[in-house]
């Protein structure tokens, strides 16, 4: 572990924590980290922890990374190895200016949600991001589990490990948790989302507690 | 004709007007006068109920929006209701009274306008075809399900439904096919989530209620389904017209089931395709996230 971030959304802006130091250390979560998870309100928050794999090494590094597009401010968190997006080269403004793979697959998705949907307004988001996705494995292969929300919505996809969701009742919130941790983040009955064989992965689509949707990309698919 | 309005049994009148539309109401100058400003260059009315929404990323209020919607729909005698979120819970005002008529707004709809704000509004300005003309019959209905408050208004004609009777969801003082519809939808959502302890998808749920809703009761269904975090609008008859950011009217997305829209800007037309159903979208904030001919 090499340093944490936390995404959330106030007044339909996106506000970021985030820090270069380990998130857990001497048997002690992080200071800060602890009472941002206490303090921090807001109908979507986003967390990532890096490893050293993915950078990391100075705050910046870390995730989630923000950008502005389509008339929203969206949050990225990524984990997943993959190569040769590295010099992948943004056609749009403004860039994120940290040499990390994972801010070139945000660059990307955002290139190419703008491209279908900037002159068809009334498109599908849902539908343009499956067909972004096909794109990126197409061209940049690699293991991919991703978090891209806006102010009412949240994607995540995931085409090896899994996803696992928890959805708390009325009496505890009412609402749904999803993180990529194997055995999930409590002793409840967490559901897990794993890609399947010959698909491209699992997309879902979460709005408010429940999930709107949920499903393979398959090549060819249209959602 | 248009003069005696009012001085004939309102169902009678209705029914005639009907058949015999005519798109210049000389009663209606003052709203047209609004509407030219616009870019109309009539107030065409619909004489049908009609449906309005306003969903947005952020709180937002329609206050030039849905004077238009009620004036265009200004036909629909028989009452209107808003619908809106506070706090993720569900208010709705409504009243068996006239939304507009002879060129002018009923008092309570033209403030509920300027000051309800929420992420989505709900609309609904009814003509009577099924269940008596009171407060109670008017749209948006509203129930709880899953620990959140549903909003439900509905267009179209659809006796087949009025003889269900749901299981687990009950409008008690209702009995129009609007209200059967709604027991029917969230009955058929409910039950597909106690059949299923795995994740399932919401969208298609409702996509798959909506469809065996036609097979089993056929009839004429345009509705607006909304939790406060997404509203599902379907269309199986006439149409629905969508705008977004529009330069006369509230930014967000706007959608009306009426013919023309609500302004003189490019509004885009949904309607059902002739090999399907109707068409299902899931709407949240100004975007189209999810949209299928089921």
């Amino acid at each position: 572990m090499s340093g944490w971030g936390i995404g959330f959304f106030r007044d339909n802006q996106a506000l970021i924590e985030k820090s270069s130091e380990k998130v857990y250390d001497g048997e002690q979560v992080h200071e800060s980290f602890q009472r941002l998870a206490r303090v921090v309100d807001s109908r979507i928050i986003v967390s990532h922890i890096s490893c050293p794999l993915s950078g990391g090494l100075h705050t910046a590094h870390n995730h989630p990374f923000s950008l502005s597009f389509l008339d929203h401010v969206w949050l990225f968190v990524h984990i997943g190895l993959i190569e040769g997006i590295a010099d992948y080269e943004t056609s749009n403004e403004p860039g994120i200016d940290v040499g990390v793979y994972p801010a070139r697959v945000f660059e990307y998705l955002r290139d190419q949600l703008i491209s279908y949907l900037r002159y068809t307004p009334y498109g599908s988001l849902g539908r343009s991001l499956v067909k972004s996705i096909r794109n990126l494995l197409s061209e940049y292969p690699g293991n991919y589990a991703f978090v891209l929300a806006n102010e009412s919505v949240l994607f995540a996809f995931c085409n090896f490990r899994q996803f696992m969701l928890l959805r708390e009742s009325e009496s505890v919130g009412n609402s749904l948790v999803l993180t990529s941790i194997k055995q999930g983040l409590s002793d409840k009955e967490w559901m897990s989302i794993s890609p399947e064989p010959n698909t491209l992965g699992k997309l879902l689509v979460v709005a408010g507690p429940d999930v709107l949707y949920l499903g393979d990309v398959a090549q060819g698919s249209l959602l | 004709m248009f003069y005696i309005w009012g001085m004939w049994p309102r169902d009678l009148c209705c029914s005639f007007l009907c058949h015999n539309f005519h798109p210049n109401l000389t009663i209606l100058a003052r709203a047209n006068s609004q509407l030219l400003k616009l870019g109309f260059r009539s107030l065409r009315q619909s004489v049908m109920c009609d449906l309005f929404a306003l969903s947005a990323a952020t709180n937002y209020s329609a206050p030039k929006s849905l004077p238009i919607f009620a004036a265009k729909a200004g036909k629909n005698l028989d009452g209107w209701g808003i619908g809106f979120f506070r706090k993720n819970r569900a208010y709705v005002e409504k009243s068996a009274l006239w939304a507009y008529h002879e060129g002018r707004f009923h008092d309570s709809f033209q403030r509920l306008a300027r000051v309800v704000s929420s992420k989505f509004i709900v609309a609904h300005v009814r003509l009577r075809s099924s269940g008596p003309i009171d407060e109670c019959h008017a749209h948006p209905f509203v129930l709880r399900f899953r620990g959140q408050d549903w909003i439900f208004a509905h267009n179209g004609k659809a006796p087949a439904i009025e003889s269900y009777r749901g299981d687990r969801f009950r409008l008690d003082d209702a009995v129009s096919d609007s209200a059967r519809a709604f027991e029917y939808l969230l009955d058929g959502i409910a039950a597909r989530y106690e059949r299923n302890n795995d994740v399932i998808s919401l969208f298609s749920t409702v996509a798959d209620t909506s469809r065996q809703l036609i097979e089993k009761y056929p009839g004429h269904y345009n509705y607006l389904l909304t939790n406060g975090c997404v509203l599902f609008a379907f269309s199986n008859h006439r149409q629905l017209l969508l705008l977004k950011g529009s330069k006369q009217l509230e930014r967000g997305l706007l959608l009306t089931t009426l013919e023309q829209g609500l302004s003189g800007e490019n509004w885009t037309r949904f309607a059902r395709k002739n090999d399907s159903a109707g068409v299902l979208m899931a709407i949240l904030g100004s975007d189209i996230l999810l949209k299928e001919d089921i």
